[in-house]
């Protein structure tokens, strides 16, 4: 657990101090659902900014506190849902669409905390992640953030389903269309155990 | 033995989200299905290549949010708002109504909007009844009242030639009055003028003609001595070389002189040293 419920508790009750050690502990995980739903470093930011705020505007009407985690996921997906729609609703095409996940190369290798393994090697993982970064965003959304949710932010699939709304056995359904999905699309860019392997 | 887990249940056996008891059945399930475990074999390969994936490092920015919770006013609603804006406009209207007083009006088929001015309605013209009159009483009206136009338009005409002429005549008399001073006036004024600028002429040119005279003669003067100047230099140098010259030839004379009487000399020298050896050249010749 990444906080306790002392901590949501208090940040609850309006102390500042223990929202924003909120804001610490799950800023991290609320930018990378978000970066990997969109594959879009801007997007991920905005998303995670906008959670957040919204966090700290309707944290009053938090009714259990154990469901603090499902509920923080609500409004980022619900972010991730309205930022989607703009997005699609926009007729200009940024430039960074055109070939995403390119400008934050940089970003990574300076905000890498392994800076010290083999350049070459992490070079590789950089060019692996984002190649599967792609194939997932290949899938449909709903299925996008079922996958994200379980494989990346380690929600059970109860709390995914407390998180969208949805009934868990729909969740679950979803996760495996999905992963089946991830597997023809993987195999068909010849993206296997052995390759990654062989590759790192 | 009929047991057959349906996707959901499938999935949740992978993740290991299923009870104890339907993890048995799962997978005595599996043992007779092979083509189902090498279904979830190869999710599960899956798996593990998207854990590759790694998360983006990043670091959470400061969010300053304000601590203040304002309690929403009514006149802070949207509603209240709009209600406000749209009295606002209407007050406005009537206000620049009352400044500008514009009238509308709508009669016989016409629609008037007029800004800052009374209201001007065209009344109807009112239609009189007149007496019917014959053609024959309407030609001499018609008839006299051209008479009678005709005959103004006549006299006016008669007065107004007078008046011309009239005038025509006193304008020449002035104008040839005034002509005759002037040119009397301009044809005196000439004969002075003509006279000193005659004089003025003559005198100028005297002068001219002995500033020319005086000029002329000193710039003969001035010819003459230096060229006389020139000449006398001319002549001394042509002396000085003439006598260069002379000198030159008299000491090429007086040097082939010298010679002569030497080889004069020493011929003399051996006739009389030797007279039989020049006696047998002088016979070999």
């Amino acid at each position: 657990m990444m906080h306790s419920d002392t901590l949501v508790s208090r940040a609850r009750e309006g102390d500042k101090n223990a929202q924003g050690k909120l804001v610490q502990l799950w800023y991290k995980r609320i930018y990378n659902f978000s970066y990997k739903f969109f594959f879009d470093h801007d997007m991920a930011m905005e998303v995670s900014q906008k959670t957040f705020i919204s966090m700290y505007k309707n944290m009053e009407g938090l009714q259990e506190i154990t469901r603090f985690k499902s509920w923080l996921y609500t409004i980022a997906v619900n972010q991730c849902r309205e930022e989607l729609r703009k997005k699609k609703t926009r007729r200009s095409v940024s430039l960074h669409d055109l070939r995403p996940g390119e400008h934050e190369e940089s970003y990574r290798w300076e905000a890498s905390s392994s800076r010290s393994e083999n350049p070459e090697k992490q070079l590789r993982q950089s060019e692996l992640s984002d190649l599967l970064q792609q194939c997932l965003m290949e899938l449909s959304d709903e299925q996008r953030e079922v996958v994200i949710m379980k494989e990346y932010e380690g929600l059970k699939f109860r709390e995914i389903a407390e998180a969208l709304q949805i009934s868990e056995n729909t969740v679950k359904s979803r996760m495996y269309y999905g992963l089946d999905g991830l597997k023809k699309i993987l195999e068909s860019k010849n993206i296997t155990k052995e390759t990654i392997g062989y590759e790192l | 033995m009929n047991y057959k887990p349906d996707e959901s249940t499938l999935i949740a056996y992978l993740y290991g989200e299923l009870d104890a008891k339907n993890v048995e059945k799962v997978q005595e399930y599996l043992d007779r299905n092979p083509a189902v475990l090498k279904k979830l074999q190869g999710l599960s390969e899956v798996r593990s290549v998207l854990s590759h994936a790694g998360d983006q490092e990043v670091i959470a920015p400061p969010i300053f949010m304000d601590s203040t919770n304002h309690a929403s006013r009514f006149w802070e609603s949207g509603y209240f708002k709009t209600v406000m804006s749209i009295a606002a406009s209407i007050l406005f209207l009537l206000v620049a109504a009352q400044l500008i007083g514009p009238e509308i009006s709508y009669s016989g088929g016409e629609l008037r909007i007029s800004f800052n001015r009374d209201k001007q309605i065209e009344k109807p013209i009112e239609q009189v009844a007149v007496p019917t009159l014959s053609s024959s009483e309407v030609q001499d009206m018609i008839n006299t009242s051209l008479v009678k136009n005709n005959e103004q338009i006549s006299s006016e005409w008669e007065r107004n030639n007078r008046k011309l002429q009239a005038s025509l005549k006193n304008s020449l008399t002035t104008n040839s009055e005034k002509i005759d001073e002037l040119m009397k006036v301009a044809s005196q004024a000439s004969q002075e003028q003509v006279r000193t600028f005659v004089a003025s002429l003559q005198q100028d040119n005297l002068q001219l003609m002995k500033d020319y005279l005086q000029l002329s003669a000193k710039d003969q003067k001035t010819y003459v001595e230096s060229l006389l100047v020139d000449f006398s230099k001319y002549l001394q140098e042509q002396r000085k070389q003439d006598l260069v010259l002379f000198q030159t030839r008299m000491s090429s004379i007086e040097k082939n002189t010298d010679q002569f009487k030497q080889e004069t000399e020493q011929i003399l020298a051996n006739i009389i040293s030797n007279p039989e050896g020049v006696l047998k050249r002088v016979n070999n010749y």
